[in-house]
């Protein structure tokens, strides 16, 4: 099967897939309880309750409310945060920026470090910077988040007082206009050095304690996949016929080892996204982890099903773009044949 | 390999310098955020509409600032003072007609509101009509609606209402409370409106009042930010006010040892992270008035106790099951432990602070497990043991209370079984939602009120608003002499008579519990020493900080 065809037959069950992951979040966040729990109040009387409940549709039959919410979701409109008294589709992308900003700066300190981490371990098996880097990596999938966090956050924002908390500094983020919500791309197309050190400074904890626990998996997994590549005839014939042995790492057994190394990054950008609940919470980043985590401890189920589907749609998304990677690298990957 | 070294090392050095110089740069001075005060809130808000928030949630710390009533309480004391109103209405000034049913309000001439629009007794009119018209279930228009007959505008600046019966606590419960804020008639109007049953989006996420604060910005889930109003009538702020929400309760903490917080939300279990904190002021004057308690459900649906519960629907029908329960806490332990000591022990009926207090009445206060056993025996359940669940929020003071219960009832007699079902709040409150309610015994807190009669009509009147959710009348002595006398003193108008008549229910309402109140929590609140003119108000909605007041 051409790689072409495998998109598009990928892409072509995508929709179904979509549907029914919205049933199944439809489904379990009505099971979790009552979808107006943030307006009840343990003093409410059943007729409080029953009015509240016809206003937002749900003295409907489920799959009415099912419908509804679907078409609803489709035109663009999520429902009413309750928790952030503004319809849904208007603050979440102004959370989701602030999570992917988060993501993103966590995706590049782990994939640089991790990459680079497993290439050096890798390439001195069973050496002291092989143990070295063992520790640094077992500690990284290792420490709680919450742990690791609020001990950085101790250090350097509590007592040495040189890192920041929040996402920025209210003011400087009031200087520049936010088209992206992106604070740095922001802070790029205003031109605003002062506003884009502010976005960096506010980014250096929270990116080094999401980062580093997924920095540990990457490492790990690229150090496995390359002492395997370096023990391949390939590799052996390379170096009889001379290759210099920094070409031989870089040109030819990185380049391999990077394949089960690309399937692994791919979910972590799965656990970071579920990683930034916790440290949003502990960095009070305003991003959608944290909102979500609010939404369900009171109840805002607007909020939560919105949630839950996006990052369900996300991983759907994620992992056929992995696919096609993992299969574009390595061409002995059948297409569905 | 020297000269990678050397390369290494000469990146490293720049990096260093690069931040070393960039960085910005940490303020040595005392005071952090000078001008501003930042306050790191516990929760949320839902709505900034005063005609939908809810008694005690978020949204009420910030209409507290922005939006005037016509009365309010005094900073130092609980008595009312003038605000929007230029006196407080007595019979004496010919506010208050001799029959108690009309109120006139006198108002401020000259007033703006933060759009530029003028205050006037329409406005006044039209905030109250709103919310009754609205009537939102999330609200509280239920205290202006149960008392408020009708309102006039006498004219530009003379407001007046009339009640349904005469209400002793109208003054101290109803015009000072939320739900009465005066809203920009202008700013509704051009903004959705009034309509019944229905929040309006506009309101629910803005502000437009008359306070000492203007609302600026809200950003969901990080902060709400407030400026100084220049052009407020009475004394201006001096601080610019950012409200930090939510987070972890550790980082409130961390946040205000490292002055990044002037003021954090606190209970008393805080006090052992922030003693000795440097710069850092525990606040710990007076009692809130929310006594934490615990509930008996005396209209439990049969068959729907959770599993694992053995007494039956009528357990706590008898006086003598609730007395036990009453003797066995250990209010020491709650007071000592959770607590860390501050607070005080309190029927709830009449909390310490308010009108009718009465310091001689019967409280319970001590662990009598010697008259706990007696009464347990006496209604025949000492023999064969029993298994109840409470139901309770989890992660709070709520909890922990029920542990307390857990531990003393367990300790009296190995076969009683109290099962703690801590869950969020959420779910607690959708437990509640299925009425009649399917656990026999629940925590939490009191609202907090200025009257006396606000307790007893919600908390022990058996058509009140638990008084009938928990089916009080299948379990009083003798439930129209307790009906009789809340409903007198809430009519009576002269102080003594009223007095005596408290002093009467308590005694009753002692004999005949239907709560179990662990105890009236104390003020624990932190700042940084920075901050003057700190005070704090239990009567004011929590934390009950009035931010126009303060400087650094």
């Amino acid at each position: 099967m051409q790689l072409r065809d495998y998109i598009l037959r990928r892409l072509m069950v995508l929709p179904f897939l979509i549907i029914g992951v919205s049933i199944v979040v439809f489904t379990l966040t009505r099971v979790g309880g009552s979808p107006i729990g943030i307006y009840l109040s343990h003093e409410m009387t059943p007729d409080e309750v029953l009015e509240i409940e016809q206003r937002f549709g749900l003295d409907k039959p489920v799959w009415v409310q099912y419908l509804q919410w679907a078409k609803g979701v489709l035109s663009g409109d999520f429902g009413w945060s309750g928790i952030s008294a503004a319809p849904v589709a208007d603050v979440f992308p102004l959370k989701l920026a602030a999570t992917m900003e988060l993501a993103a700066a966590s995706g590049l300190v782990a994939l640089f470090l991790g990459i680079f981490l497993g290439t050096f371990a890798g390439a001195r098996r069973n050496r002291a910077p092989d143990h070295i880097t063992r520790i640094v990596a077992v500690s990284g999938a290792s420490l709680p988040q919450f742990w690791f966090g609020i001990l950085l956050l101790i250090v350097f924002w509590a007592n040495l007082g040189i890192a920041p908390i929040g996402r920025s500094d209210a003011t400087v983020f009031a200087s520049i206009n936010h088209p992206t919500g992106l604070y740095t791309l922001d802070a790029i197309l205003a031109g605003s050095p002062r506003a884009f050190w502010d976005a960096i400074w506010h980014l250096m904890l929270p990116a080094i304690t999401l980062g580093y626990g997924a920095t540990a998996i990457i490492a790990r997994m690229m150090r496995s996949a390359l002492v395997e590549e370096l023990q391949q005839d390939y590799v052996d014939a390379a170096r009889a016929k001379g290759l210099a042995e920094k070409l031989v790492l870089k040109k030819h057994a990185r380049r391999n080892a990077l394949v089960p190394t690309i399937t692994v990054i791919g979910l972590t950008f799965g656990f970071l996204l579920q990683g930034t609940i916790t440290v949003e919470i502990i960095y009070r980043w305003p991003g959608l982890g944290r909102w979500m985590a609010a939404s369900v401890v009171r109840g805002d189920q607007g909020t939560l099903m919105t949630y839950v589907l996006f990052t369900s749609v996300l991983f759907l998304i994620v992992n056929l773009i992995v696919d096609v990677v993992y299969a574009n690298l390595d061409r002995r990957v059948t297409l569905g044949k | 390999m020297n000269n990678s070294i050397s390369k290494k090392g000469i990146l490293t050095l720049l990096a260093s310098a690069f931040f070393a110089f960039t960085a910005p740069v940490v303020s040595l001075a005392n005071v952090k955020n000078p001008g501003l005060l930042v306050h790191a809130a516990d929760d949320e808000a839902t709505t900034l509409d005063p005609a939908q928030v809810e008694p005690g949630e978020g949204g009420e710390t910030i209409i507290l600032q922005v939006y005037d009533r016509l009365l309010d309480i005094d900073p130092y004391s609980p008595n009312l003072v003038p605000s929007l109103a230029t006196e407080v209405p007595t019979v004496g000034n010919g506010g208050i007609s001799s029959d108690g049913l009309t109120y006139t309000f006198k108002l401020r001439e000259g007033v703006t509101f933060h759009d530029g629009t003028g205050f006037t007794a329409d406005d006044v009119k039209f905030s109250w009509d709103r919310a009754m018209e609205m009537d939102l279930p999330e609200g509280n228009a239920g205290a202006l609606s149960d008392v408020v007959a009708s309102t006039e505008v006498v004219d530009d600046y003379t407001f007046r209402a009339t009640l349904s019966e005469p209400v002793a606590d109208f003054l101290n419960s109803v015009v000072v409370s939320m739900v009465s804020s005066i809203v920009s008639q202008d700013a509704v109007e051009a903004n959705g409106g009034v309509e019944a049953g229905v929040p309006n989006e506009f309101m629910a996420g803005n502000m437009v009042g008359t306070g000492p604060y203007k609302f600026v910005v809200w950003n969901r889930n990080e902060n709400v930010q407030l400026e100084v109003n220049d052009s407020y009538w009475g004394e201006n702020a001096k601080l610019d006010v950012r409200i930090e929400i939510g987070g972890d309760p550790d980082v409130r903490v961390l946040g205000l040892r490292a002055g990044e917080f002037d003021t954090v939300e606190t209970d008393p279990s805080f006090v052992a992270d922030l003693e000795g904190a440097d710069g850092v002021t525990i606040y710990t004057g007076g009692l809130l008035l929310e006594p934490l308690h615990i509930g008996f459900n005396l209209n439990i649906p049969e068959g729907s106790l959770p599993d694992g519960d053995t007494i039956p629907e009528d357990f706590f029908h008898d006086p003598r099951i609730r007395q036990a329960f009453n003797h066995a806490f250990h209010y020491e332990a709650f007071l000592n432990g959770p607590l860390a000591g501050y607070g005080a022990f309190n029927p709830h009926y009449t909390p310490i602070g308010i009108f009718g207090h009465d310091p001689s009445a019967s409280v319970y206060s001590k662990q009598n497990y010697a008259e706990a056993e007696r009464l347990f025996k006496e209604a025949g359940v000492w023999d064969e043991g029993f298994s109840v669940s409470v139901i309770t929020e989890e992660g709070n003071l709520f909890a922990l209370m029920c542990l307390v219960l857990k531990d003393s009832i367990e300790k009296l007699n190995p076969k009683f079984r109290i099962n703690v079902l801590a869950v969020a709040e959420a779910v607690f409150d959708d437990a509640h939602a299925q009425n009649p309610l399917e656990y026999a015994m629940w925590a939490k807190n009191a609202d907090p009120a200025a009257d006396p009669n606000f307790y007893m009509q919600a908390y022990q009147h058996p058509d009140g608003e638990w008084g009938e959710v928990h089916g009080f009348a299948n379990g009083y002595k003798d439930a129209d002499k307790v009906a009789e006398l809340i409903d007198a003193a809430a009519v009576e108008l002269n102080p003594d008579k009223r007095a005596a008549l408290y002093k009467e229910l308590n005694e009753i309402l002692y004999n005949d519990p239907m709560w179990l109140i662990g105890a009236q929590e104390g003020v624990v609140m932190a700042h940084r020493d920075w901050l003057k003119g700190f005070v704090q108000n239990p009567l004011w909605p929590r934390p009950s900080l009035k931010f126009s007041l303060f400087d650094k």
